[in-house]
């Protein structure tokens, strides 16, 4: 990875000195829980299995110290554009002129009964595909400007998932796991890594201006983890929650009771000396009120000029959502660029019969109209952004997700079902191939053939990316030593540089 | 006393043989499926049985208080270590109280107690804490963390589980009463075995995709099944024996001893367990149950009475006629007159007001000559009398017929929406016309009558009608709507949307009701009526057509149309019947106003298949979103008799519905249901499409041989499991118990990780001190509550919490117990104790929780409550807790998701919890709350105000430097500043 020059807000406040003095102190840390000192307790009590080993060692005092990968990283950060819902890979990205042929019949030995009910016959790709680029990488026009960025991408068309319902598919998607409750891949960068920004969380997950998707917090919580390894949810439209002084509050007032509170703490610190879990709470004090400046200047969006704003669309007032989504990709773009190491941006909300998110099961063409129209500029003009201002260079980009549709319409609608057995995502930036496809489909789109792949090597490429190894990153829960990728997951070599 | 719990007397005969030896057997049962490593595994620590250590000998024979001291000092005297001096009073005060109870002591208890000179003081309050109700609340909340508790589903949906507190509020009691804890492993294993249904459950606590959230295919019926019941496998492992067994339903366990083939054998003991409601029983729930079946019973009655005196429907689609507020014009066929009444029955509504009194500013009756005169004038002799009359200055009945125009000469009734007017003409003459208005100005337009009957003749007992406008129906309500028709026989019934207040509409139940002196409601479908429909929203388990007439109200069980703004449903009787009334609903349980039909038609199909229609919207008043000022029924259009007796009835209603909400909660139960248990297969892979060899139930491999036959009955198998898991013989479960309350009370337990006493887990600090406990446990009758009193009495939970450099050193994390372990307060105790320093805290026990989010999912998400008051001031543990979803403002202090079980909290510390606890209106509303109590308490003095909140805060004074730094800030921000940094200062925070 090149040297990249520090990526920090640049008003913040620095730590007080008692906040320096408490967190840097070798010494210091060296006595607190989870510091040495439990190293010493572990040799002393002399048993192997006595304290679970945690990978990585996290100082419970500075959660948010940046920490070592385990091998040099390709990526520095990580932005998800999530679509919830389940885009279908036949209308965008998985070009199968088969289906044209067949459209109207059924599929031979296809299921007959899927997610919703009982199967109608082979539809035809509802949009005109076209070779797009150098790589001439067919594309569908339901997507123009992000077909654009074929050269630039890795596509994977033979993902498949364990589940056929959205909320556990996209548990499976962001945690590894069906079951509610396991940490999302955020978290576990964030775990891993720390932060690049001592300002920001390491974590940002942005919801879409029209709602929340299915699995909700799943996406970006923390599980078992500890907390403070959550996502942080705010996007340019919804406020981080509890950030501003309270109306009603005198700013004088909110400063004299800071200056109390601190020393408060630190009469309390005084009679309770060396305790590092008191003063990392003082510190997590500074933390806040520094996140309180720096939170509204990364989502104030009014310095941004004109024509960033119309690159990413954000200027056209014939559609509020596109404008809404458009400020939460360049609100995306602003945190990769302050050094967020995990940014999550979703495109689709919860399920409304298709109305909010990709969830294409009656009127596909109808709604996926309204809804490419809000993702597709913006997102390929994020994608530009971020490589225009070398930010693609040491940030990883992945388009994804939840499952993808069956080639076959629903008996009676015009409409595709949920399909987990092969779709298609694509990962651009840090250390990917340009202009290549991986895995395919048969030649109707409805299972992965070639290259199979899961959701497991998905994220395992991901934190690979990081510098991570996918099989070392653990977290004692309940007897099991548990990992992102369960006990599975193959790093995707063939589309890294 | 429980009742003989017969199934397991001769299962206890069975047990004997299982538990007989002394190490697990490893010649037992059939290790010929186990791999190598499992039978290898089965020498590890846990699985032997549980010793009886000695007591060890310490150098310094006077710390200890007892036995237990006597372990923790030996081991510190191992490593050159001395424990910490005794805490002071009030900090060992402070401290049982947030453990024990999880609220501060008052300033009261602390001066109580630091003046105790009695020997037994601290007994004393050990004693008092422990038989205090708080003790559960705090308590139960260890369990329920484990036990991964929630009032919803989880999953995409995450629909709420209305009745699943009556778990929670058995753990509570449980814990209270101290029922052995052998007993409360078999409550909740099989609790329906001795009618405590509430305690099973713990069977099904995780979350659980429903029915419509499962695929239409069956590999994904299959596999929802499995994952449901693996839940459960895996739940009992962790919790009672802190084995992970769930790890071996793919491949044998690879560190513990437990092949692939013991998972299928425990999983067969839950074969036959569903996810679900039942009725809970109790024999207070059958009185109540029995009152409510009478309540039901009148409610019919006074439905039936009402039905009577709903307005008549009016099918004809003719437009009705409007009026006009400057003027209206009435020419009927001219007739002899003496008399002229005009009679109002409804007015327009006032765009704040609603329905108010209606205005007349002038009443012009005209003979019917070539020029035609004003005869209702006054000046010409006509005489006027009203229903009654509002009088102000502008307002007189004498207005009404005084030749002068305009609001200020007008007349208005004294009664809402109605009201008459009555002319005596000077003589007899031919009318023709009558012209009236309510200001011909043209500046109001409110108070406008817009139904109403005109009437003349010569003598009052001779009136002939010459115009009537009926009134119109009041507007549709979303949560119930009446049409009544005159009888009709009809084969065939349909109601047609054709317009609704937002995406597709919805019903959630629709009614036809016969003409019987009984009626009855022939819609539903165990009627034998079938149901068709337009269209249906697809991938919906709560929306579907069977809901339409399925006799259960409410969103969760309702229809929604595939088509915006419209759809129909088609009824089609089992036989022609005559029906009068069609009663719908949105929402009867008036959680939900969108999606509301407003304008639709309801046609009936005789047995020759003939159309008619009966009803619609279009004499219904416009519906107007969010207006709560147009009553459910309404009284417009009724005589002062049918009035009196509609208001009394709808008030007889009201009371009873009430009641019957009252008496509804706690009558079902979220936990195990039970049908026959189906076979049990090894699943190759963990997959259910790769079954292989059956098994029956049989206890794991490694700890016993006991099985029971494949065919057993589904609740013997419970009952034997929990038998089996609560013998004073297993190593496990008294282990794993003891370890939680010493986590409870310490932060982590003698074995770090308290789920998990497999091989990764962690091996026991102190494991002579781990089998004095289990032992003393078992022999203590399984009793938690000694347990506590043993821990609580110790040296060791009495030292100070300060921290030795030279010990920390040698042991940073305090493992050994050098010194009390202080630690941030969980989140449920924050919360609970800002409320009760605040004197605000509402201590009512138990029954459904309160809200900490505005509406239970859907479409409108968990935005969070952010002002709290009566019911959300109760202890947080019984907020109604969403799965993922944590509280907005103490979520972030580590609460459990409710996902995957949570062995121990691990506390953090991040900048939001910080924000929230600094500036959440939580936080800010509590500050306010807690000045105004310093203030009653302390009076107006600057002083005493900073002493007073010091004490309730801390439980102690404050100091003179503490007292220069809070007095400035007192002076010149007020108190509820001081308040609020009291509330975010570590003092508060920590456990000392």
């Amino acid at each position: 990875m090149k040297p990249t020059p520090p990526r920090t807000i640049s008003r913040a406040d620095d730590l007080s000195a008692t906040g320096h003095h408490l967190l840097d102190r070798r010494q210091f840390l060296s006595r607190t829980a989870t510091g040495l000192g439990a190293i010493a307790l572990t040799n002393l009590l002399g048993g192997d299995g006595l304290l679970a080993a945690q990978r990585p060692a996290v100082d419970a005092t500075r959660p948010y110290a940046p920490r070592a990968p385990d091998f040099p990283a390709k990526a520095r950060n990580v932005l998800v554009i999530f679509c919830a819902g389940a885009v279908s890979q036949l209308e965008t990205w998985d070009y199968k002129p088969e289906l044209i042929k067949h459209d109207g019949k059924p599929l031979a030995g296809g299921p007959p009964v899927t997610f919703q009910g009982p199967a109608g016959n082979l539809a035809r790709p509802q949009y005109e595909f076209r070779p797009r680029g150098q790589s001439g990488k067919m594309i569908s026009d339901l997507v123009p400007h992000l077909a654009q960025l074929a050269d630039e991408v890795s596509f994977i068309h033979s993902l498949t998932s364990k589940t056929n319902t959205h909320g556990p598919g996209e548990n499976f998607l962001s945690t590894g796991f069906v079951p509610d409750g396991f940490p999302s891949i955020g978290a576990w960068v964030s775990y891993a890594l720390g932060s690049e920004n001592q300002n920001l969380p390491a974590f940002v997950s942005i919801p879409d201006p029209r709602g929340v998707p299915q699995a909700s917090v799943n996406n970006w919580g923390a599980g078992f983890l500890p907390a403070e390894f959550q996502g942080t949810s705010f996007s340019a439209k919804e406020p981080l929650r509890n950030l501003a002084v309270p109306a009603g509050i005198l700013p004088a007032s909110d400063r004299a009771a800071r200056s109390l509170l601190q020393r408060l703490n630190q009469r309390h610190l005084e009679k309770n000396p060396d305790d590092g879990s008191l003063a990392a709470r003082i510190a997590s004090y500074e933390l806040a009120a520094r996140m309180q400046l720096s939170v509204p200047e990364i989502s104030d969006l009014s310095t941004e000029p004109a024509h960033i704003l119309k690159s990413y669309g954000a200027d056209d007032t014939s559609n509020p959502v596109k404008v809404a989504f458009a400020r939460n990709c360049i609100l995306a773009r602003r945190l990769i660029e302050a050094g967020v190491r995990f940014v999550q941006l979703f495109n689709g909300a919860y399920a409304s019969g298709g109305e909010l998110n990709w969830d294409g099961h009656n009127k596909l063409k109808e709604q996926y109209d309204k809804h490419a129209a809000i993702l597709d500029q913006p997102a390929a003009a994020l994608v530009r952004d971020l490589q225009q201002r070398g930010l693609l260079e040491d940030t990883l980009v992945v388009w994804c997700t939840e499952f993808g549709r069956m080639p076959m319409f629903q008996k009676g609608s015009q409409g595709r079902d949920h399909n987990p057995d092969g779709f298609t995502c694509w990962l651009a930036g840090a250390g990917v191939k340009r202009g290549v496809s991986h895995g395919r489909t048969d030649e109707l789109g409805r299972k992965a053939v070639e290259n199979i792949l899961s959701i497991h090597d998905l994220n395992a490429t991901i934190l690979h990316l990081l510098g991570l190894n996918h099989e070392a990153l653990t977290f004692e829960h309940n007897g099991i030593q548990r990992r992102l990728t369960d006990v599975h997951g193959h790093v995707v070599n063939e589309i890294l540089t | 006393m429980r009742p003989v719990f017969s199934p397991a007397k001769w299962l206890a005969l069975l047990l004997v043989s299982a538990w007989s030896g002394d190490a697990a057997p490893l010649d037992a049962g059939s290790p010929t499926q186990a791999s190598v490593q499992a039978v290898k595994g089965r020498d590890h620590w846990s699985f032997q049985p549980v010793k009886r250590p000695p007591i060890p000998e310490t150098l310094d024979t006077k710390w200890a208080r007892n036995d237990l001291d006597r372990f923790i000092l030996a081991r510190l005297e191992q490593d050159g270590l001395r424990p910490s001096a005794e805490a002071d009073r009030v900090t060992w005060l402070r401290r049982i109280y947030f453990d024990v109870i999880g609220l501060p002591p008052t300033p009261e208890q602390v001066m109580a107690f630091v003046n105790d000179e009695r020997p037994d003081a601290h007994e004393r309050v050990v004693d008092g804490l422990l038989s205090s109700p708080r003790y559960g609340e705090r308590w139960a909340q260890h369990w329920l963390d484990v036990v991964r508790y929630a009032d919803t589903d989880g999953f995409e949906v995450n629909t709420e589980r209305p009745n699943a507190w009556p778990y929670r509020d058995y753990v509570i009691g449980a814990l209270n009463q101290d029922i052995p804890y052998d007993r409360f492993i078999r409550e909740q294993l099989a609790g329906d075995a001795s009618a405590v249904d509430a305690a099973t459950g713990f069977l099904v606590a995780a979350a659980a995709l429903l029915p419509g959230q499962i695929g239409a295919d069956d590999i994904s019926k299959r596999l929802a099944r499995q994952d449901s019941l693996s839940e459960i496998v895996g739940a009992t492992g962790q919790t009672f024996l802190g084995l992970s067994i769930g790890c071996a339903r793919c491949h044998d366990h690879k560190f513990d001893p437990i092949p692939q083939r013991d998972y299928y054998a425990i999983q067969a003991f839950f074969a036959g367990v569903q996810y679900g409601e039942r009725p809970l029983r109790s024999p207070e729930n059958d009185l109540r149950r029995k009152e409510i079946e009478e309540i039901k019973v009148r409610e019919t009655q006074i439905d039936r009475a009402l039905s009577r005196l709903e307005p008549m429907a009016r099918a004809s689609s003719q437009p009705r006629r409007e009026t006009n507020a400057r003027l209206n014009e009435e020419i009927f066929s001219p007739l002899e007159a003496k008399f002229v009444r005009l009679t109002i029955h409804d007015v327009n509504l006032h765009p704040t007001l609603g329905v108010i009194e209606p205005c007349l500013d002038e009443f012009e009756i005209f003979t019917s000559e070539s020029a035609p005169r004003n005869v209702a004038l006054t000046s010409l002799g006509a005489k006027v009398t009203a229903s009654g009359s509002h009088t102000s200055e502008s307002h007189r009945l004498e207005h009404i017929n005084d030749g002068q125009y305009g609001n200020s000469h007008s007349w208005i009734s004294d009664e809402p929406g109605r009201g008459w007017v009555l002319f005596e003409l000077p003589e007899k003459a031919r009318v023709g016309k009558v012209i009236w208005g309510r200001d011909r100005e043209g500046k109001f337009a409110d108070r406008l009558a817009t139904a109403y009957t005109l009437e003349a003749g010569l003598s009052l007992d001779a009136m002939t009608t010459l115009i009537s406008v009926a009134p119109l129906r009041p507007a549709v309500n979303p949560r119930q709507t009446t049409d009544r028709f005159d009888p009709v026989v009809a084969q065939r019934l349909r109601l047609s949307i054709s317009a609704c207040t937002s995406l597709q509409p919805c019903l959630d139940e629709l009614e036809v009701f016969t003409s019987e002196p009984e009626p009855r409601n022939i819609a539903l479908a165990s009627a034998g009526t079938k149901v068709t429909a337009s269209s249906t929203l697809p991938d919906s388990p709560i929306h579907q057509l069977k809901h339409i007439n399925d006799g259960v109200y409410g969103n969760a069980n309702s229809w929604i149309s595939n088509e915006e703004g419209q759809g129909w449903i088609e009824l089609e009787f089992s036989s022609p019947q005559k029906i009068d009334r069609v009663v719908w609903g949105r929402d009867r349980e008036e959680k939900f106003v969108d999606r509301l039909a407003t304008d639709y038609r309801i046609e009936v199909a005789d047995a020759s298949g003939k159309w008619s229609k009966v009803a619609g919207s279009q004499d219904r008043q416009k519906y107007v979103a969010g207006d709560k000022k147009v009553a459910a029924f309404s009284l417009v259009g009724l005589n002062p008799g049918e009035t009196k007796e509609a208001t009394r009835l709808l008030s007889e209603k009201k009371a009873l519905e009430k009641k019957t909400l009252a008496l509804s909660t706690g009558l079902m139960v979220y936990a195990g249901s039970f049908t026959n248990a189906g076979e049990t297969h090894v699943l190759h892979r963990g997959d259910p499409e790769q079954p292989r060899d059956l098994v029956g139930p049989a206890v794991l491999t490694a700890l016993g041989s006991f099985s029971l036959p494949s065919d057993s009955a589904e609740q013997d198998r419970r009952v034997a499991l929990a038998s089996w898991i609560g013998d004073p013989a297993n190593p496990l479960t008294s282990r794993v118990m003891v370890n939680r309350i010493w986590q409870g009370h310490f932060g982590i337990g003698l074995v770090e990780t308290s789920s998990d006493f497999g091989h990764t887990g962690a091996l026991p600090s102190h494991p002579a001190l781990l089998d004095w406990l289990a032992g003393e446990f078992f022999r203590s009758g399984w009793s938690i509550k000694h347990m506590h009193r043993l821990i609580l009495m110790s040296a060791t939970f009495r030292q100070s919490s300060r921290i030795n450099r030279a010990s920390q050193a040698i042991d940073a994390d305090a493992r050994l117990l050098w010194r009390f372990p202080a630690r941030r307060l969980d989140a449920e105790t924050i919360r609970d104790s800002m409320l009760s320093v605040n004197d605000r805290l509402n201590l009512k026990m138990g029954g459904a929780g309160f809200n900490l989010f505005n509406s239970r999912g859907g479409l409108n998400g968990f935005p969070p409550v952010e002002s709290f008051s009566n019911d959300g001031l109760r202890r947080m543990i019984y907020a109604h807790k969403v799965r993922m979803e944590r509280d907005s403002v103490f979520g972030a202090f580590d609460c459990p998701d409710a996902g995957q079980s949570t062995s121990r909290r691990r506390p953090s510390t991040s900048p939001l919890q910080a924000l929230n606890l600094f500036n959440s209106r939580f936080t800010l509303e509590e500050s306010e709350a807690f000045a105004k109590r310093v203030q009653t308490d302390a009076g107006a003095d600057d002083g005493k105000q900073i002493s007073r909140a010091y004490q309730l805060a801390f439980g102690r004074e404050p100091d003179s430097s503490e007292r220069q730094d809070a007095e400035p800030v007192l002076r010149e921000h007020g108190l509820t500043t001081l308040c609020r940094v009291l509330f975010n200062s570590n003092e508060f925070l920590f456990l000392p």
